[in-house]
């Protein structure tokens, strides 16, 4: 049932190649304008994950979901699909990224494989993060209003971050330091511990995006 | 029963729905009643895609709670103002569907598209409202579903678009004798020649239920003046109201006001009228 979604939801992508295209092109451009071309893996990840909210728009619109859902599916599968499409395309798109680094960097020589594997194998949590932190927002409040508190939500973010700073350095507790010690630990051991805490985010993201649907009325 | 609703209730802050009906095997049952009386919000109740107050809600021999993903392979649902993004194509919806449904029939669906000329490489956005309705249709009868469920899909079609929908489900009803349809429509003349009964819903409450014979042969409407109104037997009379003339009646009775009354002017009435007559009249 979920390949069905899947399905409409790629072809419904198809119809906004043009913006696609764009992007590709604005991430190449930058790779050769600039001489870290690294920030293309982030870039391509980010915007790839933001697909599937365009994806949970599309379905909003016209009053779609009444439709959709008296389709033999559940709301379950429904938000799993929507977990689903996500990581596919952000993770095809953060390959894409990663790729199109490798063949700069080969070209300019500005950066090392294994470096690059480094880079990219870093942003896989943190896009795994953004899905976990946008979906349950965009079910829940849709469109327009989606967005404007996953923007929200990463304001909070940041202001939480800052509020950290400055605790700790009201109790004189040196954070560079700190940061310093963790990454004595093996870089391996870090991406690692990354990716599981990531991963255990977005099963509890999936779990508080189903109790949303599970409560819509359509 | 292929669809039964007990005491359906859902509350609005200006609108409480209260319904029961229920449509048995091979039956055409349509739900007749303006903007707003409740159909939609009927529907959405019978698909899981609203909460309800209170009542029960049966659905091909099962409770609405325990019919699963797997049960709704047998429903073919028209909603009027919902169905797949307008920015697919016929093209794009036949995977999907493929892969929704086990037995989506796609050579049927074809065919189908064929007939009626649809084109499969245009969004269906770009659709005029007839096409629209047909695709809808379509999709809902070709996976062999037992229940059609079918939000006012004649609304904002010319004659013709209107003739071959009814056409169309006519056909799915000739396929198998258990095959049932709840329709829903706010002018009745849409239904009259398909539905074997009318349940009639205004705000929120079911007024009548007949057969669409009974409607047409024993419903009348009495045309009397003020003398012949004082006189008239009223116990068959359902409303009435003033007019110019002085009364007009609506029974459910119409040979007993023939026999009793010849002198009277009786009118069959449209099912439109009658219905017209059920809201605005007096009881």
């Amino acid at each position: 049932m979920m390949k069905g979604l899947l399905i409409k939801d790629f072809r419904l992508m198809k119809t906004q190649k043009n913006f696609f295209l764009i992007i590709i092109a604005i991430a190449v451009f930058m790779s050769i304008a600039s001489s870290d071309s690294s920030f293309v893996i982030g870039f391509l990840g980010c915007i790839g994950s933001i697909f599937t909210l365009s994806s949970i728009s599309y379905d909003e619109f016209d009053n779609g979901n009444a439709f959709l859902f008296s389709l033999p599916i559940t709301r379950k599968t429904y938000v799993l699909e929507k977990y689903s499409f996500g990581l596919i395309v952000a993770c095809t798109s953060w390959l894409f990224g990663t790729v199109i680094n490798m063949i700069f960097s080969l070209f300019k020589n500005t950066a090392t494989l294994n470096e690059i594997l480094l880079t990219a194998l870093l942003v896989l949590p943190i896009i795994i993060l953004l899905l976990s932190v946008m979906i349950p927002f965009q079910l829940k409040f849709g469109g327009e209003k989606g967005r404007i508190a996953i923007l929200g939500a990463v304001g909070i973010v940041a202001v939480i971050g800052v509020i950290i700073v400055k605790i700790a350095d009201l109790l004189h507790i040196d954070l560079e330091a700190l940061l310093n010690n963790l990454t004595t630990l093996s870089i391996g051991m870090i991406l690692i511990i990354a990716l599981l805490a990531s991963l255990l985010i977005m099963l509890l993201s999936i779990r508080i995006s189903i109790s949303i649907m599970k409560k819509k009325d359509f | 029963m292929m669809l039964k609703i007990e005491h359906l209730q859902k509350k609005y802050d200006k609108f409480t729905l209260n319904c029961s009906l229920e449509i048995g095997p091979g039956y055409v049952t349509g739900l007749i009643g303006q903007n707003g009386a409740g159909k939609s919000t009927t529907f959405k109740a019978i698909l899981g895609l609203i909460s309800f107050d209170s009542g029960t809600i049966s659905i091909l021999g099962k409770d609405l709670r325990d019919f699963k993903a797997k049960d709704k392979q047998k429903l073919g649902v028209v909603l009027s103002d919902s169905g797949f993004s307008g920015y697919l194509t016929i093209k794009d919806i036949i995977p999907v569907l493929d892969s929704l449904y086990d037995e989506f029939d796609k050579s049927f669906f074809l065919k189908q598209i064929q007939r009626f000329q649809l084109p499969i490489d245009k969004k269906i956005k770009d659709f005029s409202t007839g096409m629209k309705v047909k695709l809808k249709v379509l999709v809902a009868i070709s996976h062999n579903a037992k229940l059609l469920i079918l939000d006012e899909p004649t609304a904002g079609l010319d004659v013709i678009a209107r003739d071959e929908l009814l056409e169309m489900l006519r056909e799915f009803m000739e396929q198998n004798e258990d095959h049932s349809i709840l329709i829903s429509s706010h002018i009745s003349s849409d239904l009259e020649t398909l539905c074997d009964d009318i349940y009639m819903i205004h705000d929120g409450e079911i007024l009548v239920h007949e057969d669409t014979d009974v409607l047409l042969s024993s419903y009348a409407l009495l045309k009397v003046d003020e003398n012949q109104y004082a006189k008239l037997d009223k116990q068959y009379i359902l409303r009435s109201k003033n007019e110019s003339y002085g009364y007009s009646c609506l029974t459910n009775q119409k040979q007993f006001y023939i026999d009793n009354y010849p002198e009277i002017a009786i009118e069959k009435g449209s099912i439109d009228e009658l219905i017209t007559m059920m809201i605005r009249g007096d009881k």
